[in-house]
Order: structure tokens, then C-alpha cells, then sequence
């Protein structure tokens, strides 16, 4: 598995931006918008083997 | 997680209810084996089981001038009591009729559709409309005709007995099989009495439920669905619109999934998607039917019932598409789920696929290597249908936790944004399968190893043709399309060729002025030659699937010829 690069242009903003739009949120409504980003992440990635390395790439964090 | 018991597997109609069709009724005849009349050798082909698949081989070899018997255990078309079978047949599949010479009948009776919708809720998710999609265009048949399977079959016996040199024999059963390097013998059970027989090819159509499997020592990988599901045909008074339409989770079906389509005398197919620990029976019973089709269609819709019936499915691929001279096609081969309408239209593919390469080793054209090439082409085919159709079931029955949390997320997305109906999978419709490792393709070409769609032409009269009647013409022969004009040197080679049996040679130019060869076409809009991928020279088979091209009338053509009948 190669390493996923570097390549956020604003790392901090970002993660501040995901954690708000989860506040407020019950257990459910919060896995429904993750699902929902994950989709959408994905459409914008789009090529075929980098969607399969980034799902690779994070089973692989999981089992560390 | 809720645990269900395991559902029984039925495409049987133990259950089914309704007025049902009229089907016609064929006669058992005692065959000569019961007079002792019976030919000493064996015959060339034996097909077991007349359903789509059966029939479409029988009518093919009949075409093709191949004496066959076909045996059938039943007197009619369709399943007793139970006719309504697949409705939905795809483009590749009406020009195969076509070439059989029954597409006409299927136009006239069928319903040809264009728009489908999809709902979530009271919401249209997204819609499609066909007419607008270039990739269907090409061909002079429509992308999908809508009609019940049991007037295809009872078309196909009536063009059959026509065409002669196939032997159906009706309320015939097969009991037992037995298989020597040189035969395979068959133990039939008739009103009559019960006879055997012998056949250089026995081909098994009997459907999912086949014996074969188990007197051939079959092996198979086989899934398990819970998915259950009711189907009921309807004849409204004031009918829906002629559309497709399906719900991924349907108010008046409980958030379940319900399908909507017409099929020929103004019949609707309505599928059902059931609890998976529905009772058949309970769900199936004409009161129940009733109350649901109320919740749909409101309490004052006026309609028959004409077949109703329960239907859980399995997905089914079997290892080896041949055994000895035993060969599987259709149902026998794989079994999927219904979504994309993969099972009845490959099975007619795997029976044209067939059906050349049996009359071309028969007809001494071809070594029996070439029916090596059914399995090496169906089982992709196959393997790629199941796949395909498994996704789909993923997504409409999908497992609870995760798996529906991504499908409620393809929902809300899909209602906003275009990118997200690509996820929303109510079915991927089914296509003429390309064999991308195919023995007797020689790929240097994309096009290669893909159906050839039925393109139009002229004859060098001027008298418009499609691919099919060229291919009719050429029969178990290939055909070699040689494009624009050819020199002295080209045309040494291409003679040597035309005196070949296993070949036919014809010249493709845009003007009838510009032909040169005896065998000569025109292709005034260049489609033909845009359609079998702009080279100088292709080999189409007469299943049209191109199974060469290439630039010059050297040995290279020689060789791709000989590889694509499996002469090495």
C-alpha cells in the first residue's frame, strides 16, 4: 500500500469544519451525514484507483 | 439483526392464482423410437427443454438446416398455470429474433418503452428517457420491447415448424442421462411409452431446477437471497403511462420496493418487494393483492387479475458450462436475480452463441474445439451478469446498519445532485456481453470481441438491407467484410478465400459504381464500416460478434480466420 500523500491546503480548517457540522447531531443523524460526505468525497475523487486506495488506506489505519 | 429462516428458493407457481393466460397447446406425436422406425446413429443435437432458451437454440439450428430433436416435458409454452415469465427484452435479443425471422410478430404484439422513473417516497428521484441515448441507435431494432415470454416461445414454435429439420416432441421427459466418448443417451418418458435415444450434442434448457447438474457431476458456486418478493399481472380499465416506473421505497408497499411495467395487451407487470419472512401463500392471496393495488392505485381503479404469485430468487453460476457432450445455457448455466432483465436475454445470447459454432463442427466447417469457446465466452458472460445483478441486490435488499445507511445516503443526495442517481441501482440493464479473453477473437481492436449492432446497407441494387439479412445469407459461414477497393494482389487473396466453405467474402464500398468483388455491398453512410471499428478488412461471426479485423490481405488475415473457428 503506498502512502497517501500530503495534500490538505488547510488541514486545521478543515477538520473544525467537519466536527461542526456534525454538532447537534444524534448517533443516527451523524452516520447519515458521514455516509452522505463520503459519497460525495467520492464522486469528486472519482478515479477508480484512487477511491480503491483511500478505502485500503483506511482499513489499514483501522488494524494499526 | 433480525434472523429469518431461509426462505424456499421458488420460481415455481405452487402458490399462484388469477385468471391467467389462454396458451396454446401442442400436440404429443409418438416418436419413432416407439414404432422401432428410429434413425441407427445417433442424432446431431439433442435440446432438452423448450423455454426461451431451448427454443431460441431450436430455431437457430433450424435456420441453420441441423436436424435436432427438442424435448419438453410439458404440452404448452410458458409454465402451466404460471405462463408470466420475463417481460423485458433488450435490443441484442430482438435482433437475434430478428435474424430468426420472428422480430416482427414480437413489434407488433409487444410495447416498445422509452422513459423509466425512479421514486424514493412521494419523491421522483430521477428519471431516463432511451431515445435520447446514441448507443441504441445504430441498430433498425428498438432498444427494449416489452412482452410476455410465453408469446416469444409460442412464436418461436410456430417459425420453427416452418423451417423444419427440428423434431419437437412435446410431454416428453427426460429421466436419465449417460454419456460415452462418442454420445450422449437419453431416457425419455412419453404418454406412449418410454423410449431412449442417442446424440452426438445433448443440450440442457430445462431451466434452474435442471437434473442434469447432478447426472453430469456439475459444481457451481452458489448464493443464498433472502429478497421475496410478490408479482402480479394486471389488466387496468383505464391504464397507467406507458412507462417504467420503480420505486426504491414505496409508500403504499410498506417503504419497500415496487416495479411498474407494461407488457402486450395492455397487461402491467407490478412486482412487489415483500418482508423476507413473508409468507408466499399469505402474500399472493387475491384479497391481499387487492387491498395493495387500492394503496397504489386508489380505491376506484378498475382491473383484472390476470396472474399473481410469489418469488424469491437465488444467484447461481455454474463452474463449467459444458460436461462431455452435455452443454448448459440459460437458466442451467446461472441463475441471477431479475434486475436489468439478465436472465431470459443472456440465455437467447448463450443459445445464438451456440447454435453457429454446433452447425459449424456438425457441418464439418469447423474442429469440435470451437464449442470449447461456448464456455470460454457464456462463462464470462455469466460471471459478469451475476456480478452485476448482485450489486443490484445489494442495493434493494440491502443488508440493515451500514448498508442501509448508504443507500438512505445514495437517496437524499440523488433528489439534489445528478452525480449521486449514478449509485442508485434499480437494476443495470442487460447488454450484449463483450468476451474480452475470448480463443477465437483476435484482439486488435477494441471492437473485438463485441456484438456488431443490426446496421442498415444496401445491396448493390440499391435495395435497403440490414447486417442480419447478411448474416442469414452467410449462415454458419463468417463473414469477411473487405472495405473500399482492393488491387490485383488483394484480390488473388480474397479469391483464395471465397473458395473456402467456412467463409464468405464480401466488398463493402460507399457506391454501388465502386464494387468490384462479385459479392459486393454499399455502405453509403459509412455506419457498417464505422460500426465494425474503420479497419480494411472484419470478421464478423454469424453470431455478429466481431471476432477479427485488420489492415491488409496478408497472412495475419489467414490466421485470425483460422483462430476464429479454433483451427490451430
Amino acid at each position: 500500500m503506498q502512502d497517501i500523500t500530503p495534500s490538505f491546503e488547510d488541514a486545521d480548517g478543515f477538520y473544525e469544519q467537519l466536527l461542526d457540522a456534525h454538532k447537534g447531531l444524534d448517533e443516527g443523524a451523524s452516520a447519515l451525514l458521514n455516509a452522505t460526505l463520503i459519497l460525495v468525497m467520492a464522486n469528486h475523487i472519482g478515479d477508480a484507483r484512487a477511491l480503491r486506495d483511500c478505502i485500503q488506506a483506511a482499513k489499514e489505519a483501522r488494524q494499526l | 439483526m433480525t434472523a429469518y429462516t431461509d426462505p424456499v428458493f421458488t420460481n415455481g407457481y405452487e402458490f399462484t392464482t388469477g385468471a391467467g393466460y389462454a396458451l396454446p397447446t401442442y400436440p404429443f406425436v409418438p416418436p419413432p423410437e416407439l414404432s422401432g422406425t428410429a434413425p441407427e446413429s445417433p442424432y446431431p443435437v439433442v435440446i432438452v427443454g423448450g423455454g426461451i432458451t431451448g427454443l431460441t437454440l431450436a430455431c437457430s439450428l433450424a435456420q441453420l438446416g441441423i436436424a435436432a430433436v427438442l424435448l419438453d416435458e410439458d404440452n404448452t409454452v410458458g409454465v402451466k398455470g404460471a405462463s408470466s415469465r420475463g417481460i423485458c427484452y433488450t435490443q441484442r435479443s430482438l435482433e437475434i429474433f430478428d435474424k430468426l425471422g420472428v422480430f416482427d410478430r414480437i413489434q407488433a404484439k409487444g410495447v416498445a418503452w422509452h422513459m423509466g422513473r425512479t421514486f424514493a417516497g412521494e419523491h421522483e428521484v430521477y428519471h431516463f428517457n432511451l431515445r435520447e441515448r446514441d448507443d441504441f441507435k445504430l441498430s433498425k431494432q428498438p432498444a427494449f420491447i416489452n412482452i410476455q415470454q410465453f408469446y416469444i416461445e409460442g412464436y418461436l414454435v410456430e417459425r420453427i415448424a416452418d423451417l423444419g429439420h427440428v423434431d419437437m416432441r412435446w410431454q416428453s421427459r427426460v429421466t436419465a442421462c449417460t454419456q460415452s466418448p462418442e454420445a450422449v443417451t437419453l431416457s425419455v418418458t412419453t404418454p406412449a411409452g418410454d423410449y431412449t435415444l442417442s446424440a452426438q450434442y445433448v443440450i440442457d434448457a430445462t431451466g434452474s431446477n435442471t437434473p442434469f447438474h447432478a447426472w453430469c457431476q456439475s459444481t457451481m458456486t452458489s448464493i443464498k437471497r433472502d429478497d421475496r418478493w410478490c408479482i402480479a399481472d394486471v389488466r387496468f380499465k383505464t391504464s397507467p403511462p406507458a412507462e417504467r416506473h420503480t420505486w426504491i421505497e414505496a409508500p403504499f408497499n410498506e417503504n419497500r420496493a415496487v416495479w411498474q411495467h407494461l407488457m402486450a395487451d395492455d397487461v402491467w407487470r407490478i412486482d412487489y418487494q415483500m418482508a423476507p419472512d413473508a409468507d408466499p401463500a399469505y402474500v399472493s392471496r387475491e384479497d391481499v393483492l387487492r387491498e395493495r393495488l387500492a394503496r397504489q392505485f386508489g380505491p376506484d381503479t378498475e382491473y383484472d387479475i390476470v396472474w399473481v404469485g410469489p418469488y424469491s430468487y437465488k444467484s447461481q453460476l455454474l463452474d463449467h458450462l459444458s460436461a462431455g457432450r452435455v452443454y448448459f445455457v440459460g437458466d442451467t448455466a446461472k441463475v441471477v436475480s431479475p434486475f436489468g432483465a439478465r436472465g431470459g436475454n443472456t440465455g437467447i445470447s448463450d443459445a445464438d452463441n451456440l447454435a453457429w459454432k454446433l452447425a459449424a463442427v456438425i457441418g464439418q466447417q469447423a474442429p469440435e474445439a470451437l464449442l470449447d469457446s461456448y464456455h470460454a465466452e457464456r462463462h464470462e458472460a455469466a460471471s459478469v451478469n451475476v456480478a452485476v445483478t448482485a450489486r443490484t441486490t445489494r442495493y434493494l435488499r440491502p443488508a440493515d446498519g451500514t448498508e442501509r445507511l448508504f443507500r438512505d445516503a445514495t437517496i437524499a443526495l440523488a433528489k439534489r445532485y445528478s452525480f449521486a442517481r449514478t449509485l442508485v441501482n434499480t437494476g443495470r440493464m442487460a447488454e450484449a456481453n463483450p468476451y474480452t479473453r475470448s480463443p477465437v477473437c483476435s484482439y486488435a481492436h477494441p471492437l473485438v470481441g463485441r456484438s456488431v449492432q443490426n446496421v442498415a446497407f444496401q445491396w448493390a441494387n440499391g435495395d435497403d438491407a440490414q447486417l442480419n439479412d447478411l448474416l442469414r445469407w452467410s449462415a454458419t459461414r463468417v463473414l469477411l467484410l473487405w472495405f473500399g477497393g482492393f488491387s490485383r494482389r488483394e484480390a488473388d487473396k480474397l479469391q483464395a478465400l471465397t473458395n473456402m466453405a467456412s467463409v464468405s467474402v464480401v466488398q463493402v464500398c460507399a457506391t454501388s459504381a465502386a464494387l468490384q468483388a462479385r459479392e459486393g455491398i454499399v455502405d453509403p453512410t459509412g455506419q457498417l464500416a464505422a460500426a465494425c471499428g474503420q479497419q480494411r478488412w472484419a470478421l464478423i461471426r454469424p453470431d455478429s460478434y466481431l471476432a477479427a479485423v485488420g489492415a491488409q490481405a496478408d497472412t495475419a488475415l489467414l490466421n485470425r480466420l483460422a483462430v476464429s473457428l479454433a483451427i490451430a
